[in-house]
């Protein structure tokens, strides 16, 4: 078989110490296995010294070649450029690597990996002394765990976060998987208080549900869901005195009392009524158009299946929730 | 052979966004698709319920499922946020069995017909795309849309988790631009179109909101788009009916007209504007129409 082999555009994005970033393009001849780290070192070795990007194991274990390709955070020693560009096209093979978003620039590909790091840092990622310590572990508590142990700190996941976007102060999805690795362990003391803590403005309400890191993460931790395992866990242990959790109470609620959502007294719950009268000007400008919800609740057909469905749950609770077994070394 | 489906527009589209229940009824029936009402349907949760109370979230989701299942129809949605947690739930009943058996025990106690993991969950634009064909949409445009340039907006939640929408969603989801070239749009290519609309944060992160909405309306705009579709109920509210507070938020002008891609498909096939709910929209589309000489019925 003959060796598919042909000449790729490498558009990067680069930076030099005068923090001015500019494109630089370089040609280079890849074939079907050429990985673009692979393709980096080339251009390093070959056509420029210069150009700047951390790597270090080239097996996605060390998480170090994270930058952001076409149009996504990836690990560059495991995307092959057969992958993101056409290799039996005849037209011109274009590929576009920057550094990693929602994170300064320090050169070319490297970004200053200092407030992903302070993020997890300041939140004691590691066991804590404390009541509610368990003393036996199963095996079957590691179900909970396996994924966000997973983690490789690549920053994918931070540099795709779309809340961290608008938001630098955002925990964002690889430190609150790593937190929910703790509180979702059975030997950790401290779990409500981990859960208070990350309540408050910049952890787990400020999550947009957008589902970035799950695609980003290269190893299988699917962040937002260990995020929503948060939520459920914060409000379980009844930390509720905030906007995120009141709205997403008001479902259960609605859905308990009539089997629909009423968009009018969505905003009283979650706002209370003080907050509420400052939503008044929204609810003014929505009412232009007549968006205005009604304001009395129906009841859908069949109710009483939903209100005997709830009762059933709460007589006889059961446990749905997802469970990730031990893939072993390297996984994901 | 006549489509059919179990009709589920969600609570969106029942209350505040009315405008895209009446263009997909309209559309649907120009296309001989048959929308089945599902009045003993509740809300889906919208992944709030889930977060909450998870069991009540699979429970209440099977009990809808049961009921299209009843009527030998898949169910199809204008909602994203409703297709992703529907979809969330149906991808567990049919990989985990057990699970399954456990959400029938409870649905069985409470006196509701036991789910048996036999339906599909389906979004309008899928349907048109994959189930229908997008040759019997060409056939009923009656004002082609001549080159009116359009942004696309996905939505996160017709698109991603990936794994979960087995290629339909992903880093390169092609539902809208397809339909979109078969109306005769010119599709616009802009950092938000696979971004998020910030809706599910909307309440409690107001101003990382308005940034967050009003910034993929911008980079729209400054692509050249002059009208901005999405196939989500939410997404519409977000990016539409907040686009004002948005401009006050950014110091900016935006006025993107953005309607929901049943509207739109809806204006190519003739409809007027009060059948599409065009009153509804904060910023008038028409003008935008006029430009490319697409005549739109009074």
């Amino acid at each position: 078989m003959i060796e598919l082999k042909k000449q790729v555009t490498f558009n990067i994005h680069r930076m030099g110490e005068d923090k001015k970033p500019y494109l630089e393009t370089f040609q280079l001849e890849c074939t079907e296995a050429t990985t673009v780290l692979q393709a980096l070192e080339t251009i390093k070795a070959d056509l420029d010294g210069s150009l700047t990007f951390r790597r270090s194991c080239r097996a996605s274990i060390c998480g170090s070649c994270g930058m952001f390709i076409n149009n996504r955070s990836r690990l560059a020693c495991r995307t092959k450029v057969k992958d993101m560009v056409d290799l039996n096209s005849d037209e011109e093979l274009i590929l576009e690597i920057s550094p990693q978003k929602n994170q300064p620039v320090i050169k070319d590909l490297v970004v200053d990996i200092t407030p992903f790091y302070e993020k997890i840092e300041k939140n004691n990622p590691f066991i804590q002394e404390g009541s509610e310590k368990v003393e036996q572990v199963d095996k079957t508590s590691y179900e909970q765990v396996n994924m966000v142990s997973n983690c490789i700190m690549c920053g994918s996941c931070y540099s795709d976060c779309t809340a961290l976007a608008e938001n630098k102060n955002y925990l964002g999805p690889a430190a609150l998987a790593k937190m929910f690795r703790f509180v979702a362990d059975p030997r950790e003391g401290q779990k409500k208080k981990r859960l208070k803590e990350l309540s408050k403005k910049n952890g787990i309400w400020d999550c947009t549900r957008c589902g970035l890191c799950i695609d980003a993460c290269p190893k299988g931790v699917a962040p937002m869901e260990a995020i929503v395992k948060l939520r459920t866990r914060a409000i379980e242990s009844g930390i509720t005195n905030n906007k995120g959790a009141k709205h997403a109470m008001v479902f259960k609620n609605d859905l308990a009392k009539g089997g629909l959502l009423n968009e009018f007294w969505m905003i009283l719950k979650t706002f209370g009524l003080f907050g509420a009268i400052k939503q008044l000007p929204n609810a003014v400008h929505l009412a232009k158009k007549g968006k205005i919800p009604p304001i009395f609740s129906e009841k859908v057909e069949g109710f009483e299946e939903i209100d005997a469905i709830f009762k059933q749950l709460k007589e006889n609770p059961i446990n749905v929730e997802t469970k990730k077994e031990d893939d072993g070394p390297g996984a994901g | 052979m006549t489509l059919e489906y179990a009709y589920y527009p969600g609570c969106a589209a029942k209350q505040i966004q009315i405008e895209a229940d009446l263009a997909t009824r309209a559309i649907c029936e120009k296309l001989n698709v048959v929308l089945h009402d599902m009045p003993k349907a509740s809300c889906c949760g919208a992944g709030n319920l889930q977060e909450h109370d998870l069991a009540a979230g699979l429970a209440v989701n099977a009990r809808i499922f049961s009921q299209a299942e009843e009527m030998g129809k898949d169910i199809l949605t204008i909602c994203n946020t409703c297709l992703q947690t529907f979809t969330m739930a149906n991808k567990r009943f049919k990989e985990e069995p057990e699970l399954l058996a456990k959400v029938n025990i409870v649905l069985e106690k409470a006196g509701v017909r036991p789910y048996q993991g036999t339906i599909e969950i389906k979004h309008l634009i899928w349907v048109l795309v994959d189930d229908l064909g997008i040759d019997k949409v060409k056939k009923q445009i009656k004002a082609p849309l001549n080159g009116l340039r359009v942004a696309p907006f996905y939505g996160c939640h017709g698109i991603r988790p990936q794994e979960i929408f087995d290629g339909k969603g992903g880093e390169h989801p092609l539902y809208l631009d397809k339909i979109l070239k078969t109306l005769g749009a010119e599709v616009v290519d802009y950092s938000g179109k696979d971004k998020c609309c910030g809706f599910h944060y909307m309440l409690p992160n107001e101003s990382e909101f308005l940034s967050m909405s009003g910034g993929h309306s911008l980079a729209a705009k400054e692509k050249g788009a002059d009208i901005m579709v999405s196939p989500c109920t939410l997404c519409d509210m977000a990016l539409g009916a907040y686009q004002k507070k948005a401009e006050k938020k950014l110091g900016k002008r935006i006025n993107l007209p953005e309607m929901n891609i049943a509207q739109l498909i809806g204006a190519s096939f003739g409809f007027s504007a009060d059948e599409l709910g065009f009153y509804k929209l904060h910023q008038d589309p028409l003008p935008q129409f006029d430009k490319y000489k697409v005549e739109i019925a009074e």
